[in-house]
Formats: C-alpha cells, sequence, structure tokens
C-alpha cells in the first residue's frame, strides 16, 4: 500500500493557491450537500478534511499578501485582499456547517432529501470495479464529461484525494470519482465502473 | 402539504443557485468581470429572498407537524445557503469595490487569452432551437457555458440535451467569447447593443 501525505502538494503562486482555492470551496460546497443528502457521515467528514486544507491554502494566501504590502497605499490595496480571503474562508465554513448538521445528527426533515434528489444535478460517488473499460485509461482518452455527460469533480484514491483530476489523470481499479451530473448520466457511469456497460460513449472499448 | 412542497421548491432552488454563486464569484475575481460580480450581485438577492421565504413556509409548515422541531434542520440549511451566498457576493465584491487591485490580485486574474462574459441570444441568432450537443460550442467556438440564465431561472452546467432559446442569456468562459457573441446576434439587426433588463 503506497502512503502518501495527505496533501504533498505545496502551491507556490498566489494564482495556484486561488486556483486550488476555489476548486476545494466548490468541492466542498458539493460534498456537503451531498453529504446532507445520503445522511452520509463519511462524506460530512471529507468535507471538514477538505475545511481544513483550506484553512492552510487561505493562511498562504494572507501571507503572500501581507508579504506584498510596501507603503501604506499598498496596505490600504492588501486589506481587500484580505477581506477576500476571509470570505472565501467563511464559504468553507458554511459547508462545515452544512457537514456538521450530519455529524451531529439533527434529525433531517425529509424534505430535504427530497429536494436534493430532485435537483437538475447530483453528486455521486463512483466506486472503479477492476473489470470496467475505464481502468487504465486517462481522463482526457475517456472524455466522460462529453461522453457520459458527468464531470470528474475529484478522485479518491486510498486515502488520498486528486481534486480536478486533469486529462492525464489515469483511472486505477478502486478508485473513487466524485462525479457530478444528471441522475441518468450518473447511473450510466455507474454501470460502466461495474463493468456492465463495456461500451464509452460512441467509442467501442 | 402544501408548505412542505414549497420548501422542496425553494431548497432546490437555493440548492443550484449556490453552487452557481460559488463558481461565478471566483471566476469574476480570475477574469476581472465586473459583468459577472453584478450577475453575483442578483443572485445574492434571489438568495436572500429565498432564504425568507423557505423560514416563513417552515415556521407554517410547523404548526401541522407531530414533531416540529424536525424543520429546525430546514431552517438551519436555508440559513447556511444564506451564508454561502453571502460570502460568494463579499469575494466578488472585490471587483466591483474602486480601489485599484493590488499587483497580488492581477497575478491572479487569467490570462488574457480567455475571458468570461454575459451573452444575450436575440431574435435571428443561428444558436436559437439547437441543441449544445449539436452546437459543440466548446470544440467548435471555444466557450464553455457555466451557466443559461432563462427569464429569472439559471441552468448551471447545462446538459447536452438542453435547447438554446431567444432571450437566453449565456455566462459563458473561454477564448471565443467574441464569437459567441457574433453567433448569439448579441447586436441585434443594426448593429445596436441590446439592452438587458
Amino acid at each position: 500500500m503506497e502512503d502518501f501525505e495527505e496533501f504533498e502538494y505545496q502551491p507556490k503562486s498566489v494564482k495556484e493557491i486561488f486556483i486550488e482555492m476555489k476548486n476545494i470551496v466548490e468541492l466542498m460546497v458539493d460534498l456537503a450537500y451531498s453529504a446532507v443528502l445520503f445522511n452520509d457521515k463519511e462524506i460530512a467528514e471529507e468535507v471538514l478534511d477538505l475545511e481544513e486544507r483550506m484553512d492552510l491554502l487561505n493562511y498562504h494566501l494572507m501571507t503572500h499578501a501581507v508579504l506584498a504590502a510596501r507603503n501604506p497605499k499598498e496596505a490600504e490595496q492588501i486589506t481587500s485582499v484580505l477581506q477576500m480571503a476571509n470570505s472565501i474562508e467563511d464559504i468553507s465554513n458554511a459547508a462545515g456547517d452544512l457537514a456538521k448538521m450530519v455529524l451531529e445528527g439533527l434529525e433531517l426533515h425529509p424534505v430535504i432529501t427530497e429536494a436534493i434528489l430532485e435537483s437538475e444535478e447530483i453528486i455521486a460517488k463512483i466506486q472503479v470495479s477492476p473489470d470496467s473499460v475505464i481502468v487504465g485509461k486517462t481522463l482526457g482518452e475517456l472524455a466522460l464529461a462529453s461522453n457520459t455527460g458527468v464531470w470528474i469533480i475529484a478522485v479518491r484514491r486510498g486515502k488520498r484525494w486528486i481534486i480536478a483530476p486533469d486529462g492525464d489523470f489515469k483511472i486505477k481499479p478502486g478508485d473513487v470519482l466524485i462525479g457530478r451530473g444528471t441522475h441518468t448520466s450518473v447511473e450510466h457511469l455507474k454501470e460502466i465502473a461495474r463493468g456492465v456497460i463495456r461500451v464509452v460513449g460512441d467509442e467501442r472499448a | 402539504m402544501k408548505e412542505l412542497e414549497e420548501i422542496r421548491n425553494c431548497l432546490i432552488e437555493m440548492k443550484n443557485l449556490s453552487s452557481l454563486m460559488v463558481d461565478l464569484a471566483f471566476s469574476a475575481v480570475m477574469y476581472n468581470s465586473e459583468d459577472i460580480a453584478d450577475e453575483v450581485y442578483i443572485l445574492e438577492e434571489k438568495m436572500d429572498e429565498l432564504t425568507l421565504r423557505v423560514k416563513k413556509l417552515a415556521l407554517r409548515a410547523a404548526k401541522h407537524e407531530e414533531n416540529p422541531e424536525k424543520l429546525l434542520s430546514v431552517i438551519e440549511m436555508a440559513t447556511i445557503n444564506e451564508q454561502i451566498s453571502d460570502s460568494a457576493y463579499e469575494v466578488a465584491d472585490l471587483v466591483l469595490r474602486d480601489v485599484e487591485p493590488h499587483p497580488i490580485i492581477r497575478k491572479i486574474m487569467h490570462d488574457v487569452d480567455e475571458e468570461i462574459g454575459r451573452i444575450k441570444v436575440n431574435k435571428g441568432s443561428i444558436l436559437i432551437g439547437k441543441p449544445l450537443k449539436q452546437l459543440k460550442l466548446p470544440t467548435k467556438v471555444g466557450v464553455r457555458l457555466i451557466a443559461i440564465k432563462r427569464g429569472g431561472r439559471y441552468i448551471y452546467n447545462p446538459s447536452k440535451d438542453e435547447t438554446i432559446e431567444e432571450g437566453d442569456v449565456l455566462i459563458a468562459v473561454g477564448s471565443g467569447i467574441d464569437r459567441l457573441r457574433e453567433l448569439s446576434n448579441e447586436r441585434g439587426e443594426e448593429g445596436e447593443l441590446i439592452e438587458e433588463e
């Protein structure tokens, strides 16, 4: 078993930090809703893990910002950056609060589950079986978004999270894909991942 | 019960809007787009209305529930939704402030070859009536649709089967925004910019 650091990647530039924050916050909001929908404590825990990651990124962003102020005028400009960082943290905390509703066992009214199941898009965990035709292929080759209508927003591999995987990302058996799409498209991809459907899109596998 | 039905519809809309808002708020900063920041502001106001409505409905519904405390979860969820929306707006607000952005923010902003835009689809546009899977906008025009705004409704991450209608506002990102504006007949026939409501 490979032993990965939870997050081994240290972003360098402000832009990288910001883009990673965008991806994580979007993922957090999505996962937080899924946690409530499936009343799933495991997903809720993931949201809280990501919240910690966000705190770290926020700290990096603020450090960059503070270091960049060289005079009073710049200091004034920097305050807006800090305010923004603060607001981003608020979004992540709110997603965390949503997850805590599940972890703290607040009794959910059935109308909540109904609402999320009916929304246009759902988030689902898709487990990849060794028999599936997508094993060993890259996301670029598979073009799942256009072929199946499901966006892969993150992948859980063992204990490690890969957020916003790119086209070179190769799928391995046992991966858990976190996908966003309509009910039908998600169910379709699940069948592919289970190895029941042997074709992705029009392409013969 | 009528209230629960309405709560359900509101929650569906709030969930969709909050994901859209977060996406647009960050995009407004990355693409330095006041236009998109304005859209986030419109969404924020909508979200406030929805939150209040859900809370009122939950209180009313509680009267008929055997265990009224269950509705606390609905109120809690509405409150969290509102927090997400308020904070998302504050992120986008960075672009709307008069303060000249610090170079550090410029570093965040995207390379010039990509931009984000709101584009109105006018009468006569060849996009009208065509499903997205036929238009293949990402490959043929070089834009990705984040959302379609139709009347007061937003379709976030529109599916391939979605068909473009006259009057739609497309929120799109990519290198082909100008091309998309032409295809949408945004300027109308006389070459005048048609005002968005």
